[in-house]
């Protein structure tokens, strides 16, 4: 196995005095893709916000390149780490506005893209150059995942947190996604029902009322 | 030139001029007669209290009196802009004080000092006016500041949390919701001064007017609050925006949970 990337260790995650995640962990070494699996309600999605500091440790820590998730280590998380959901917020008028908006941010202001970057970016997803003068409001949801995915992408992220990410796509896309993510230097996590992910990942971590019940790497136990 | 007099018989006289407005609303079924009610009846308490307390403020003119007086005003207004905006008192009220305090204070210290220069700073003829009016309209510009600011985020919160995972500082992603914030707190006034002179005579002037006063003094005067009241809102609206983003959120950049008040 790579290098520790992600460590989870005995984390409890309690929200609205509700207990979501219960002594969950695991590791993820740099590079591996891994699927969490479970029912709905289970906390699959908690486990990704979690990660990124959106919800308090009620007990346990967090580990990212074996340094512990603080106040102060979150922003460092964050500027590596993508989130993409089932509906993911563009917060643009347009798509090209979209791909370029964390671009006017201190973080990344210098390394804006150019236009032959964009289209790359898009392409590589299966998206029209035409698409970057469209309004968000008139791209579809599966669209708004891939246009999330390019952004991810333009920025430089290694780690992927995907949230139902191929649920809206129909097979030549969802193939364009796959193919991304099948590039080694990316490390994935990701929440799906959908049986082709899920043979590409490299580690299953199976969850039941926010506990984990079964880790299989490489199709081990 | 006097004001006249309105005599208590007048005084009954003129209450009767609500019974016909109050009548109508009832018919309709609004249900809002009880509230009518007390809403006449407190304004007239209020300002019948008002009134003997200016009296012994005015006859005592003490500097301290004076400025025990401001200073009920302004906690006063801090109390009821965080009740109005939904917000915890118990969290915000050190920095609402703050905010709205430096604000009016600088507008009519500017004002009393720099342009009106009465003879005595303190005197209760003219701080407790000034400073009453121009607090009244930072009052309401930064209730509508804060209750935007924070309804937003709650209502937007993924678009916030997006802007923070695209690599937003905490203020970068709070900006647009702060922009929008800020023009809401200010527009009232904006549009007041806009309007004023044209759709109706403000009431400073109206009152300086009767009062026998010249109307370009008047006029000089009402000029002098506006300017203030548009200083001291913007000001007080800012600062208490930004006083706020550190009470409000948690150090991971989220904002707390029990920070509103429920309903």
């Amino acid at each position: 196995m790579s290098a520790t990337f992600i460590r989870f260790d005995g984390v409890r995650v309690m929200v609205h005095g509700k207990p979501i995640l219960t002594d969950f962990s695991f590791t993820l070494g740099a590079g591996e893709r891994a699927v969490l699996r479970g029912k709905s309600g289970s906390g699959k999605s908690t486990v990704l916000k979690t990660l990124l500091g959106l919800y308090p440790l009620a007990g346990g820590r967090i580990y990212f390149e074996d340094k512990p998730l603080d106040p102060s280590t979150v922003q460092t998380i964050r500027r590596r780490a993508a989130y993409i959901g089932q509906e993911p917020i563009l917060g643009a008028e347009t798509v090209r506005e979209a791909l370029t908006l964390p671009f006017q941010f201190k973080a990344h202001r210098g390394n804006k893209p150019s236009e032959r970057q964009l289209i790359d970016a898009l392409q590589r997803l299966h998206l029209p150059p035409d698409i970057l003068d469209r309004e968000c409001r008139r791209v579809s949801g599966g669209e708004k995942q891939r246009i999330a995915i390019a952004r991810a992408l333009l920025l430089g992220k290694s780690l992927y947190l995907l949230d139902e990410v191929t649920s809206a796509l129909d097979a030549e896309s969802k193939q364009a996604v796959l193919d991304v993510f099948a590039d080694p230097d990316l490390t994935v996590l990701s929440v799906t029902h959908d049986p082709d992910w899920a043979a590409r990942c490299d580690v299953v971590l199976e969850l039941e009322d926010g506990r984990l019940t079964r880790t299989l790497r490489d199709g081990n136990a | 030139m006097e004001t006249l007099d309105i005599a208590l018989p007048q005084m009954a006289v003129l209450y009767g001029i609500v019974l016909l407005p109050w009548l109508l609303l009832g018919l309709i079924g609004l249900g809002l007669s009880r509230a009518i009610g007390i809403g006449i009846l407190r304004m007239s308490v209020q300002l019948a209290l008002v009134g003997v307390y200016l009296k012994t403020l005015f006859a005592l003119n003490n500097p301290w009196l004076n400025g025990l007086w401001v200073l009920v005003m302004l906690v006063v207004a801090d109390w009821t802009i965080l009740r109005r905006a939904g917000l915890k008192r118990r969290y915000f009220f050190a920095a609402t004080f703050a905010a709205v305090t430096a604000s009016v204070l600088f507008s009519t210290a500017y004002l009393l000092i720099l342009v009106i220069r009465p003879p005595l700073y303190y005197d209760a003829r003219y701080l407790v006016p000034l400073a009453g009016m121009i607090l009244g309209n930072c009052l309401q510009g930064n209730v509508i500041g804060l209750e935007r600011f924070y309804m937003a985020l709650k209502k937007n919160e993924n678009e916030y949390l997006t802007y923070l995972l695209l690599g937003a500082t905490r203020w970068e992603a709070v900006r647009p919701y702060f922009r929008e914030a800020v023009k809401a707190a200010i527009n009232p006034t904006l549009a007041g001064m806009a309007t004023l002179g044209l759709v109706s005579l403000p009431g400073m002037m109206t009152g300086q007017i009767l009062g026998g006063g010249e109307p370009w003094l008047a006029v000089k005067y009402q000029i002098a609050i506006m300017l203030c009241i548009f200083a001291s809102t913007t000001l007080a609206s800012i600062l208490n925006l930004k006083l706020s983003l550190n009470i409000a959120f948690n150090e991971f950049g989220m904002l707390k949970e029990d920070i509103l008040k429920k309903g």
